[in-house]
């Protein structure tokens, strides 16, 4: 993975502010090539701001250390987290995330998943900003201090 | 974090699997972390949480203790 380089404030907030509002907007989180073209600059400087917003646990990077794996709480690829908002669907990362694309959007939503252990569907609502409608529980199974350690297992 | 039936099917889970069972929340706790972790993070003037900000939200749903401890 290549090391963080220096990247202007403005930048960085640039493509922070597009990656979020263009993900909320059409539900894909947008990757290098796209930021770049939709704000006009090179994709090396895209790339070198997508190292520093990763370094800063602002978004997540893939495996291949370029694309965007999470714009987190809002997952890049499909996921068993799944949120109906406001006529769109979105994936989280997991469970928590999954509510936190709820949070983040501000909108009435209902998140679907399965337990994760016999895969019966399970489905938490959130109406007026307040739980309407829960069931089961939520596993941590990674302790409150190790969970950038491993970010994807978390 | 997965969402499970009830902590029958966690502890199964943890068992089949040889994973160490970490902690269970509600998912009304869950819904309200979630929701002070995240409800700025579309706002032009987001910024991360302080590790104090962090452990307040955790304690404000009542996760504290060691598991909870953000500092390690």
């Amino acid at each position: 993975m290549n090391q963080p380089t220096d990247v202007s404030e403005s930048l960085l907030r640039d493509v922070r502010l597009h990656v979020f509002e263009e993900t909320a907007r059409t539900t894909r989180v947008p990757q290098p090539a796209q930021i770049a073209s939709a704000l006009g600059r090179p994709e090396a400087e895209i790339q070198a701001a997508l190292q520093q917003l990763a370094a800063g646990r602002v978004l997540i990077l893939a495996a291949n250390g370029t694309d965007i794996w999470a714009a987190n709480p809002f997952c890049a690829v499909p996921s068993p987290f799944t949120v109906d908002a406001g006529g769109k669907s979105y994936f989280g990362i997991c469970i928590w995330d999954a509510l936190g694309v709820v949070a983040a959007l501000g909108k009435d939503a209902v998140v679907r998943t399965c337990c994760g252990d016999c895969s019966a569907p399970l489905e938490l609502e959130v109406t007026g900003g307040r739980l309407t409608r829960g069931e089961g529980v939520i596993h941590f199974g990674v302790p409150a201090h190790h969970w950038w350690d491993n970010i994807g297992f978390t | 974090m997965l969402l499970f039936r009830d902590e029958e099917h966690v502890t199964r889970w943890c068992d089949t699997r040889n994973i160490a069972r970490g902690a269970t929340i509600t998912p009304e706790q869950g819904w309200r972390l979630a929701h002070g972790w995240y409800k700025d993070k579309l706002r032009p003037d987001w910024r991360r949480h302080t590790l104090e900000e962090a452990e307040r939200l955790l304690a404000d749903v009542g996760l504290t203790g060691p598991f909870w401890n953000l500092r390690g």
